[in-house]
């Protein structure tokens, strides 16, 4: 039964969510990414870790189009979700992001209830067909971000009132809410008391079941807690990428080893 | 080989430590000079402040109370018949009654007669006929009235007016101060507030003489400037901060809409003489007219107050939303407007004070007419506040002088409670981030 399981269980893990093929970022002139090739597997955390400035958030924001609202920026290359090209025409960003959730890295609760902050984004989408429906959404939302005994009892007070920890808990349950099949983390944990990272961490390998995660950390540690498959970027390229046990012990080029080492970065 | 250690002789180098201190003193006394000129500018501007509004005060309180003469008017069926309502002798009538009151008067003597009228304010024949035309039962009776007396008796009243003035030189006569006296004596001079300053419209005559007309015709003009710049630069303002592609283009418009709120208001107010009323053929002197000039001068105000309210929402708030799945659309109307607005409202209102106290582009559309009756519609003539104030302050009558520092005190009341608000909105809704 065991070894059943298991074998069920790797192959999920092989299955393949977003594939990239040779994306390219310039920022006017700047060419902020180089030619990354990644496949991001599905129900697997994968980190991408990296000095700073050398283009993980860059290309964490290619995964749902945020780029977008960038005047400069542009971007090339093939990124695709599940076989679509997410940046052909006929893909609506808007559609997109309801796919790919998102979670930055200043916790940034709506001024709102805390309520209002999970019930907007099944909102705006229409998923749920009434009021109970959206009661049930966001309890469930809520308990799947970790905060919902801390929070049950004031649904109704303003989200911007809760703590730092609690309200990047807070943004990761609104980010779930809308039901996504990716979780794109933006240095979730660099605004947060090391309590609260670890509760986080905690929910990020929750996650996990459901989710395919990509986070973005500056911290080492981090990566090598949360992650089964890091990437590692230098200077907008990507040196290495395997799972986050051989990144760590076993690194193939001499760049990660000197990042993960305190060489460089 | 270092300078430091063979320094026999040669002078020693000072130590940074020693270089701050001694450049310390001069950069304290650099501060405190600082302060000192920040201190006296304050001063000074408080001084100016006061000055001006004492002045205002001491002139423009004579005009909060108007002298009234109580007294009984007999409705003499000689003067007023029922058959020629609403015309009669109504004048005859209140000088015979009043004439009563006064010691050794011969009414008879034409002279005497047009001097015991004169001490009324022109207005009471009317206040009287409104009365007897409303029940002309009253022909025949006598009844109580408390109405104004003419500006001059007012002055006097008021001690305004010198008596130790030679007679020759003084505005009341020697025999009219005796009148005056005497009806003070029977107590039937008495200075209430003067509400009339606040209901009638203007007139000629001082005693009669109020801010309403300018009143309705300052508001029908904000209201009309309210509407149509308040969504016009509010839609621009956002059009501008969230949709426009940064060009050229845009960055020529931006200039131009900074310019125009620094344009001149009297060109404003040529403009719309130009193309309101020598086009579109609107009425003259109308707040209409007045509130679309107001509008032109308002906007670029409200756009550049819209746009740095919707500047000051931080990314963070529409990167969750976008991140969501919201359409900009969403994002701007669902999240950075709303924030946004405490800022908007405050600009808003601020331009909106300005344009309470515009005079130039009113004067040229006409506004400043003699308007005896308040505008019922935006569309009718009418006068605005500070229009008011000029016409007021054009006046040769004494009365005029102490009804325009008042008035100049009405505009400054709204003006300063249109600057509260402001900032109550600011205190109460803006959000820290």
């Amino acid at each position: 039964m065991n070894d059943m399981r298991k074998i069920e269980r790797d192959v999920k893990m092989t299955d393949t969510k977003i594939t990239a093929r040779n994306v390219n970022v310039h920022y006017g002139d700047t060419h902020a990414i180089k030619d990354v090739n990644v496949d991001i597997a599905d129900k697997t955390v994968t980190a991408f870790i990296g000095p700073s400035g050398c283009g993980k958030s860059t290309f964490l924001r290619c995964l749902n189009r945020m780029n977008d609202t960038i005047d400069i920026c542009r971007v090339t290359g093939k990124i695709e979700l599940d076989g679509q090209d997410i940046n052909d025409k006929s893909i609506d960003p808007v559609q997109l992001r309801a796919q790919v959730g998102m979670v930055f890295q200043k916790p940034n609760p709506f001024p709102k209830s805390i309520y209002d902050n999970i019930a907007y984004g099944p909102r705006i989408h229409g998923l749920a067909k009434s009021k109970t429906d959206l009661d049930e959404i966001v309890e469930r939302a809520l308990r799947r971000g970790a905060i919902w005994n801390e929070v049950k009892d004031r649904l109704d007070k303003p989200g911007t009132g809760l703590s730092g920890g609690q309200q990047q808990r807070l943004c990761i349950a609104r980010a779930v809410a809308t039901e996504p099949e990716i979780l794109l983390m933006d240095e979730p944990c660099s605004a947060l008391d090391p309590i609260a990272t670890a509760q986080v961490e905690e929910l990020i390998d929750e996650l996990r079941r459901d989710y395919s995660v990509v986070i973005v950390t500056h911290s080492m540690q981090q990566a090598a807690r949360v992650s089964q498959k890091t990437a590692f970027f230098h200077l907008g390229n990507l040196v290495e990428f395997n799972d986050t046990d051989q990144i760590f012990t076993n690194p193939q080029d001499s760049r990660t080893e000197s990042y993960i080492t305190g060489k460089i970065g | 080989m270092t300078d430091i250690s063979n320094g026999a002789g040669v002078p020693r180098k000072p130590t940074s430590k020693e270089l701050v201190a001694a450049s310390l003193k001069g950069r304290r006394r650099k501060e405190k000079r600082l302060q000192w000129i920040g201190i006296g500018a304050i001063a000074i501007a408080f001084v100016t402040l006061f000055i001006l509004v004492s002045s205002l005060v001491s002139t423009g309180r004579y005009a909060f109370t108007q002298t009234h003469l109580t007294f009984e008017v007999f409705v003499d069926p000689e003067e007023v018949t029922p058959a020629r309502l609403p015309r009669g002798n109504f004048d005859d009538a209140l000088a015979a009654s009043l004439g009563q009151m006064l010691p050794g008067v011969d009414m008879d003597d034409r002279a005497t007669k047009r001097g015991v009228e004169g001490i009324l304010s022109n207005g009471a024949q009317f206040e009287l006929r409104d009365l007897v035309v409303a029940d002309p039962s009253l022909i025949g009776k006598t009844i109580t009235m408390k109405v104004p007396v003419a500006d001059t008796f007012d002055q006097l009243n008021k001690g305004l007016i010198d008596r130790e003035t030679p007679e020759q030189l003084r505005r009341v006569k020697d025999n009219e101060i005796v009148w005056f006296d005497a009806l003070k004596e029977q107590g039937a001079i008495s200075k209430p507030f003067n509400l009339a300053l606040f209901t009638n419209a203007d007139s000629r005559f001082p005693e009669l003489a109020g801010l309403k007309g300018a009143l309705v015709g300052s508001f029908w003009a904000l209201l009309t400037c309210f509407l149509i710049a308040f969504p016009l630069g509010i839609g621009s303002a956002i059009y501008l901060e969230e949709f426009a592609p940064k060009n050229k283009l845009s960055d020529f418009i931006e200039v131009n809409i900074n310019n125009l709120a620094a344009v001149p208001s009297v060109v404003f107010g040529l403009l719309a003489l130009a193309v309101f009323i020598g086009w579109f053929g609107l009425p003259r002197s109308a707040p209409f007219v007045g509130g679309l000039t107001l509008a032109l001068m308002t906007m670029p105000t409200i756009i550049i107050a819209t746009r740095a309210a919707l500047k000051a929402v931080p990314p963070s708030i529409r990167e969750a939303a976008l991140g969501l799945g919201a359409s900009k659309q969403q994002v701007v109307f669902q999240h950075v407007l709303p924030l946004a607005m405490p800022g908007i409202l405050t600009g808003t209102i601020i331009g909106l004070a300005q344009a309470l106290g515009e005079t130039a582009p009113l004067l040229l559309i006409g506004m400043n007419a003699f308007i005896t009756s308040a505008a019922s519609s935006p569309f009718d003539s009418s006068t605005a506040l500070p229009t008011q104030i000029f016409i007021w302050a054009d006046s040769p009558e004494r009365g005029f002088v102490s009804r325009t520092s008042a008035a100049i005190l009405v505009l400054l009341g709204f003006l300063v409670m249109m600057n509260a608000v402001a900032i109550f909105l600011r205190q109460k809704f803006e959000r820290k981030w």
